[in-house]
């Protein structure tokens, strides 16, 4: 592998021992860097589905990037269960157990769903558009409203699910 | 302001909850339901508020419900987040901050409005006019000529059928199904065994008139009562009736067994060689250089991947054998006709040079109108292909009815040519079945008048029409079997075109590695040319220094991307030479010496995958780090953030979804990320505006440090890094030098310069 001196200063990582993030009296995740205050922090994933611990970029709270947490791990275990439910709230993304039906109607399938947040039905207007496959077994669904859903690994879906998944990817 | 009367009230929570929650002296104002309670899973839960407190009751399992209450005068902001897969409701006061309700994006409008109207209730109960924060954190060639004949090769057949060898190219199609020879043998074997038990039946129907339904007395014994007799000694008409159902069985079970694992056989051969040759010619496609591509069009490359492909292991597969099958039913047929009667078998065979004409006659016409209707199918795709990726043009141009205009027009030249071969075809079967009845009306006139006259047994009768009968159909398709071959030879043709025709840009047989480039770059009188005798470059003559930066200028159409296209070894040179330190390109491998040039194109072609994906194309294996950090080298790390799954977004087909300038940062990441040791820019920036150009410039001109560089640029002020410029003027290099000096000598440069400056006042009014 190439080695890249002229990129490494174009990063803007926070070293994990210059900060420490908590979740402030009104519950908004805040960060110390160096002793610098920053509120109402924003969080957002590089590489959700790819890298979703690594790469997390913090954002002030007009959205202008702040830095970057290379790796989730690398923080102190109080930084990391802040960054971790701040996480969990923004990227809100169910996992489906089990497919009791998909419908089409007018082209546009309406999925019926049990997951691990419960019951839901959803629709997804463009198979296309909406629907990934990530290493041939993982399905991230998009709904027609936006909101996510996710097929850990469809192949360990009961035998019906796979089927009513197959049809679509 | 929102009175009361439009306040929501239709999502009330259960009484049972509100019991004992809500202070008597307090009246509900305004109660919405959610559709994730705030433990995160799906459920509804209520945001309820009276005109003195906001309430959150979350479902917690079977247990009591948890509840959130704050006094609406001590809110002081209400904000909704619109987060990547949820959206919640942030509630502050003073000194506290909470989540009152979270739901899917589809309750997002609802929400809104709500906000809305809780605003007006925690202003009246403050009973202040002071303002309250509400945040809202948004979200193809013609004329080619035969190189052996000289004939003009159509576009659409792409192969010169003048010079077709169709046995040739037969036994080279041969070659793919050799290393199956034991699958095509064994298939071969199961077929030729089916062949012969399926045409028994009418022997074992003779034997059954003759040896039982109707005894003769001229029927001598044959092979069948033979076994009859030693199984059943002196059979009675009954057993020997048993034994002939049960051997009819027997044959018919054995055959539907032999049929079914011969397809399965015959399916697995013709997809193996299918698998191997599919790959090989992609394999190929890939090995040519550019002016392959610019000779051909896509579509009949791709055409040559999937049908004629798909043709040709149909033709090795299948349609060999069954040539085999239909050769050796004839002839067994023969054979059993003429021994059983002689003269009859004469008389049937009469019509068959009737059939044979009559099949050649039909199907030539046939097969010429069929391939006038693949002419105009492909003049449909052709279209299709050309308009529906071109729609964006059709609706700015407003051309939506002249495009469907033309689709009818071609479509109906379609309809017609379908309707002509309907034609063909209803009087092609009714002949052919008249034909064939010749026979029946000849085996029923002599025939008939023999088994009247004792000379023919009633069973040899019958079993006389049931041969004829199969006998026609091998004769038929045997005379289809020129058209058949004809199709396979022109796809096979097609396929060893892309298979035969040497990449014109190879490595030499003594190429090696180049090693790391310094980067100085030699043009010894070079002259190229695209099409003989139109020279684009002419006698080009520069030496460039390790680490220079060369900002190429000039009109359009001059040749400036041809002489970059040279320097990437995308076309070979006829004369000159073209030196990377001092040594000939053409003695290099290809690939390390473009592993180690980086180029940007003014239209850069992503692929459809995620961005990360794409910017790490020239180095797969490339670390995250790396990819955010070319990223934001290129000015692309912040409009990536805003996609909705950052760098795990997937551009589209060729990177639709994004804009022109988008797509060029992407690719200057690319480059960047591949740090190559000469790096191309052929107006990278052209689609940025001047803004994010100037931001990017600072990045690149850090970038092209320590790198030989080609800059190539309309606007002029992109150049402005450059160590020295090079004006291009229809092939030749007209000017060369520093921007001073260019424009002390007052030639095209300064021209060019100045008419830019006039354009930026012009925009600067
Ligand atoms: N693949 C090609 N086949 C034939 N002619 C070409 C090809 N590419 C470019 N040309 C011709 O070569 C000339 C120089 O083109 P080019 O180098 O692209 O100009 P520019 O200076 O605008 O980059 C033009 O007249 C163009 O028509
Ligand atoms: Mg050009």
């Amino acid at each position: 592998m190439i080695s890249h001196p002229d990129l490494t200063g174009d990063l803007s990582l926070l070293s994990p021992r210059d900060i420490r993030l908590y979740l402030d009296d009104f519950d908004d995740l805040t960060l110390d860097l160096r002793g610098e205050i920053h509120h109402r922090v924003g969080v957002q994933r590089a590489f959700p589905f790819n890298a979703p611990t690594k790469f997390i970029v913090l954002l002030n709270s007009d959205g202008a990037e702040i830095g970057i947490v290379r790796d989730l791990g690398d923080l102190d275990s109080d930084s990391r269960d802040a960054l971790e439910i701040a996480l969990e709230q923004a990227y809100f993304m169910p996992r489906i157990l089990k497919i009791n039906s998909i419908v089409s109607n007018f082209h546009v399938p309406t999925w019926d769903v049990e997951t691990d947040r419960g019951h839901r039905v959803f629709e997804i207007p463009s198979s296309r558009r909406d629907v990934r496959v990530i290493d041939d077994v993982r399905v991230i669904l998009r709904d027609a409203d936006g909101n996510r859903y996710e097929i850990v690994d469809y192949r360990l879906l009961d035998p019906d699910s796979i089927v009513f998944v197959e049809t679509i990817v | 302001m929102a009175n009361a009367s439009e306040i929501n009230l239709l999502e009330i929570p259960p009484q049972h909850i509100l019991d004992g929650l809500i202070p008597s002296h307090e009246t509900v104002q305004l109660s919405a339901s959610t559709d994730i309670c705030l433990d995160g899973t799906y459920g509804t839960a209520y945001l309820l508020a009276t005109d003195k407190h906001l309430f959150a009751i979350s479902p917690n399992g079977d247990s009591t419900p948890h509840t959130e209450r704050i006094p609406l005068s001590e809110i002081t902001n209400l904000e909704v987040k619109d987060l990547f897969g949820n959206s919640l409701l942030k509630v502050r006061t003073a000194t506290t901050g909470t989540t009152l309700a979270r739901f899917t994006k589809g309750q997002n409008q609802k929400f809104n409005r709500i906000t809305h109207q809780l605003e007006t209730l925690v202003k009246d109960a403050r009973k202040t006019e002071e303002k309250i924060a509400k945040g809202q954190l948004g979200r193809a060639i013609s004329g080619r000529r035969c190189d052996v004949c000289g004939t003009i090769i159509s576009r659409r057949v792409g192969v010169c059928t003048n010079c077709l060898d169709t046995r040739k190219l037969l036994y080279r199609l041969l070659a793919y199904a050799r290393p199956f020879w034991k699958l095509g043998t064994l298939s071969l074997a199961l077929l030729l065994t089916s062949t012969f038990i399926g045409l028994t039946p009418p022997l074992l129907m003779r034997e059954l008139i003759d040896g039982v339904l109707a005894p003769s007395e001229n029927y001598e014994t044959t092979f069948f009562r033979d076994i009859t007799n030693s199984i059943y000694g002196m059979p009675t008409g009954y057993e020997i009736l048993y034994f002939l159902v049960g051997l009819l069985l027997l044959i018919n079970l054995s055959q539907s067994g032999l049929r079914a694992i011969r397809s399965y056989i015959l399916s697995v051969l013709g997809q193996k060689i299918t698998y191997n040759l599919r790959n090989e010619v992609y394999q190929h496609l890939h090995r040519h250089s550019l002016s392959f591509y610019n000779e051909r069009e896509t579509g009949t490359i791709m055409a040559s991947i999937t049908q004629d492909v798909g043709r040709l292991q149909d033709f090795i597969s299948d349609g060999l054998q069954e040539i085999i099958r239909d050769i050796i039913t004839i002839a067994i047929i023969c054979g059993i006709l003429f021994t059983l009667n002689v003269k009859l078998a004469t008389l049937v065979l009469l019509p068959t040079p009737l059939l044979i004409i009559a099949t050649l006659k039909f199907g030539h016409r046939l097969h010429r109108t069929y391939r006038g209707l693949f002419r105009r199918w492909a003049a449909i795709s052709a279209l299709l292909a050309d308009t529906i990726p071109g729609v964006r043009v059709v609706k700015a141009f407003a051309q939506e009815n002249r495009e469907v205009g033309k689709f009818q027009t071609r479509s109906e030249d379609l309809l017609k040519g379908e309707i002509k071969i309907a034609g063909i075809r209803s009087i092609f079967s009714p002949v052919m079945a008249f034909i064939t009845s010749i026979g029946t009306l000849i085996i029923w006139l002599v025939g008939g008048t023999s088994v009247l006259d004792g000379a023919l047994t009633l069973g040899n009768f019958v079993a006389f029409t049931q041969y004829m009968w199969r006998f026609y159909g091998p004769v038929e398709s045997l005379c289809r079997l020129n058209h058949r071959f004809q199709r396979a030879a022109s796809s096979a043709e097609r396929v060893f075109e892309v298979l035969d025709t040497q990449p014109d840009v190879t490595d030499r047989r003594s190429a090696y590695a180049m090693p790391a480039i310094e980067g100085r770059i030699q043009f010894d009188d070079v002259t190229f040319s695209y099409e003989p005798g139109k020279p684009v470059l002419k006698n080009l003559n520069f030496t460039v220094e390790p680490g220079e930066m060369i900002g190429l200028a000039g009109h359009s159409g001059a040749g400036k991307s041809t002489l970059i296209n040279l320097i990437c070894r995308f076309y070979d040179i006829e004369e000159g030479a073209i030196l990377i330190d001092g040594r000939d390109i053409r003695d290099v491998s290809l690939k390390s010496l473009r592993n180690q040039i980086g180029v940007v194109l003014q239209d850069p072609f992503l692929f459809n995958g995620p961005i990360a994906e794409n910017i790490a194309y020239g180095n797969p294996d490339a670390a995250l780090d790396e990819i955010v950090a070319a990223a934001k080298t290129a000015n692309a790390h912040d409009f990536i953030l805003r996609l909705p799954d950052s760098y795990d977004t997937p551009v589209g087909e060729r990177g639709v979804r994004l804009s022109g300038g988008e797509r060029q940062r992407i690719s200057i990441a690319r480059a960047i990320l591949r740090n190559p040791r000469i790096l191309i820019l052929d107006e990278a920036t052209s689609s940025m505006d001047t803004e994010t150009e100037s931001q990017i410039q600072e990045a690149l001109y850090r970038l092209v440090q320590g790198r030989t560089t080609f800059a190539i640029a309309h606007r002029l002020s992109t150049l402005k890094h450059a160590d020295r410029l090079f004006i291009i003027d229809k092939g030749e290099l007209a000017e060369m030098g520093s921007h001073a000096e260019l424009i002390a000598y007052d030639g095209i440069y300064a021209r060019l310069c100045r008419m830019q400056t006039e354009l930026s006042k012009l925009r600067a009014w």
